[in-house]
């Protein structure tokens, strides 16, 4: 820095770094940084969004600790976070593996593969609305074809259902995400790794566990964390598909938020449902993170 | 020289174009409603926006049109964020009386006189938009009635009456199930679907006072009164009975998932809005021929009157924002959306307009008129539930009513939960 010195302040590096990074940081700040305070503020009110604010001290959290739809929708959210991180990340390796070994279809399949990433949110889940439809739809027309009428269910109407047959649809959409992170990272696995390890006679599989996974390891830690946090705050797909219902069977918690904000018009409480949920998934992505991270310097070498 | 004097020419000629511009700068009005489905009360409204502009070249009419629920959800938002349109739809009742509290909606009553539309609305029409007898909104589509649409050659070929007491309901439906037919085609997942079946069967055991005395917290009115648990027996024991189709808690009504099982001959009975006799004839026109209505059945030893109707004189009601800019060129076009013309198209497309001159003799379709018989005869139109009361208790009603028919809740349970909501919300406890 001493070489620097001569420079006037503005022409400084970290004047500069400053400066580049302000207008970012501004936007950040406003809408991602701002919101959090000022909803905890608005969780403190009865208040419908459009007329008088009245001061109501902690009633809404104390509603909400009291609230089974809440602590529902957060059972869900667990299940949704578990069920994420043991079907996504697995199948995003597998079919990464697949297309990085070079068989005559991969150019098409990867791009077939890639389709549902490239889809939004909405259109997927109209797409799996006319599949899970009770009489129409795809899958009961074809097990009803294929003669299995025991098989045939109430996917999005039957409680008991409605939140596994909600996640397929999750995984549908995101598994192509994990596959390409996962193939960028097995592109920059060196071939003569594997060259060496077959010269010392190792089977494929053996490599997969001793060379692949392994180094993998930094993205795969990496894809948990967005697993986690993604499922977390999962909204979209929830809303469009079932609504969270029915009767908050596959409710989380951000569509909960909204159901509380916008339909039933309690702007506070909805605000203090976003802070919980807030808290939730910061508290739980810092504890993972902390976690995964300890685990990567214990195992000694970083590359 | 000649040269010097194109010059000046096309100089002053530019001037001369700018300035008009500035003259005849545009009006733009925004509108939103919410029919996204071609024909039915669309026509009308873009008909309207037409002869409007013909008319006044200077304004524009933005027309945006938002499908049903996703409207509610954003309207709010927009009065919220102070970024209402000029002109919107609401159903009155409850939820535009929020946006009036806020002073978010003029009054036009003082311009709808000075215009000479005023006179033009049926007055009990106009009553759902009102506070203390100034208007905030018109009425502008439908008179509407639930009712009870059923395939007549359905029931033809499997010797079926129309059921007129609960007991025989439940016989009709007994034996539709026996033939593979389910009996109600229901879309559920969006709540106001199924609330028609439990706002009937409340108005067939308590009467229109059950309701209204729990609604106005009057002469120990409760939500959790035997009027309501009754009611949620008997829906309960629909359901049980097989009365709707497989995965109706999760199937839309904007998607027309219901009136597919109706024209599909999978089911043979449709409890919906009058309205549907529109949407029918324009999805479907031949299925008409087969479809006929009846009123929701009685209740053997119930107070409410057979002939009594849910539904609302008044249907879509357009009201104009506060903050518009330009509020007399937004109620000329309220004339034009409730002219003669207007009237002509929606009664074309299946709707009975309230407001206009004759109406009755302008209906010549006979299942029109008799479906203007039924909701003009009525004694007692039940508002829907959802309208008359405050957004957040027609929420509560929304949710205990689809817990109801997942059998999820009991009906002492879905009464309790209401009566609290309504407790808190009036702040009796």
């Amino acid at each position: 820095m001493k070489a620097l010195d001569h420079l006037p302040w503005y022409r400084r590096p970290g004047v500069t770094i400053f400066l580049f990074l302000a207008p970012a940081l501004f936007f950040f700040a406003l809408y991602v940084l701002a919101p959090i305070p000022v909803s905890f503020f608005y969780s403190l009110f009865k208040w419908d969004g459009i007329g008088q604010r009245s001061f109501i001290g902690l009633e809404n959290w104390k509603e909400l600790i009291g609230d089974p739809v809440f602590w529902k929708a957060l059972k869900n959210n667990v299940t949704l976070v578990v069920i994420s991180l043991a079907t996504q990340l697995p199948m995003g390796i597998a079919l990464a593996l697949l297309l990085t070994s070079r068989f005559r279809w991969t150019k098409l399949l990867k791009t077939v593969y890639v389709l549902p990433y490239m889809m939004s949110a909405v259109a997927i889940g109209m797409l799996w609305r006319y599949i899970y439809e009770p009489t129409f739809g795809l899958l009961n027309m074809f097990l009803e074809a294929i003669g299995r009428y025991d098989w045939i269910l109430d996917w999005l109407g039957d409680p008991k259902v409605v939140l596994y047959s909600v996640i397929n649809a999750v995984n549908w959409q995101f598994i192509p995400f994990y596959m390409l992170l996962f193939m960028a990272a097995l592109v920059g696995i060196p071939l003569e790794l594997y060259e060496a390890a077959k010269i010392d006679g190792a089977s494929p599989w053996k490599a997969f566990w001793t060379i692949t996974l392994p180094l993998l390891w930094p993205t795969v830690t990496n894809a948990a964390v967005l697993s986690l946090v993604g499922s977390l705050k999962y909204f979209d797909l929830i809303h469009v598909l079932s609504g969270g219902g029915p009767n908050h069977a596959s409710e989380l918690m951000a569509t909960y938020m909204y159901k509380r904000s916008f339909h039933h018009l309690r702007m506070g409480y909805g605000s203090t449902i976003a802070v919980a949920l807030f808290t939730i998934g910061f508290v739980l992505s810092m504890v993972f993170v902390r976690v995964t991270s300890r685990k990567q310097y214990e195992g000694g070498d970083r590359r | 020289m000649l040269k010097k004097a194109t010059m000046y020419l096309l100089v002053i000629s530019i001037l001369l174009g700018m300035s008009l511009g500035v003259f005849a700068q545009e009006i733009n009005l925004t509108l939103w409603h919410i029919h996204t489905n071609v024909g039915a009360a669309q026509n009308t409204i873009q008909d309207a926006i037409r002869r409007f502009e013909a008319d006044y070249p200077n304004v524009k009419i933005e027309e945006v049109q938002i499908i049903n629920d996703e409207y509610k959800t954003k309207l709010m938002i927009a009065m919220g964020a102070n970024d209402e349109p000029d002109i919107f739809m609401s159903w009155g009742g409850g939820p535009l009386e929020t946006y009036i509290n806020a002073g978010k909606v003029w009054d036009m009553t003082d311009a709808l006189v000075k215009e000479g539309l005023y006179d033009n609305f049926l007055p009990v029409a106009m009553d759902l938009a009102s506070v203390n007898g100034r208007v905030y909104g018109v009425p502008i589509t439908n008179m509407v009635a639930a009712l009870v649409f059923y395939r007549t050659d359905i029931f033809e070929n499997l010797n079926l009456n129309i059921p007129t007491t609960y007991s025989e309901l439940l016989e009709v439906m007994k034996v539709l199930n026996e033939n593979n037919i389910t009996p109600f085609a229901l879309a559920n997942a969006n709540k106001w679907t199924g609330s028609m079946y439990f706002m009937y069967l409340v108005d067939r055991v308590g009467g229109p006072e059950a309701f209204y005395k729990a609604m106005m917290r009057t002469d120990g009115g409760s939500f959790a009164s035997e009027a309501f648990v009754k009611a949620g027996e008997y829906l309960q024991e629909l359901v049980r009975n097989n009365a709707f189709p497989r995965g109706f808690q999760s199937m839309d009504e904007d998607l027309a998932q219901s009136r597919n099982l109706l024209y599909t001959d999978r089911a043979a009975m449709y409890l919906m809005g009058s309205w549907a006799w529109g949407t029918i004839k324009a999805e479907n026109e031949p299925l008409l021929e087969k479809l006929d209505f009846f009123v929701f059945p009685g209740i053997e030893g119930g107070l409410g009157d057979p002939s009594n109707l849910v539904g609302t004189p008044g249907d879509n009601y357009f009201s104009i924002a506060e903050k518009c800019e330009h509020k007399d060129y937004a109620v000329k076009f309220l004339g034009y959306l409730s002219d003669e013309k207007a009237a002509d198209m929606l009664i074309a497309n299946g709707h009975i307009p309230p407001f206009g001159e004759n109406i009755d003799a302008k209906i010549t379709d006979p299942m029109m008129k008799s479906l203007y018989q039924a909701v003009s005869g009525s004694d007692a139109v039940q508002l829907w539930y959802d309208q008359s009361l405050p957004p957040e208790l027609a929420q509560v009603h929304l949710d205990t009513t689809q817990a109801l028919f997942g059998l999820e809740m009991t009906p002492e349970e879905a009464a309790q939960t209401m009566e609290q909501a309504a407790k808190r919300y009036h702040g009796e406890n």
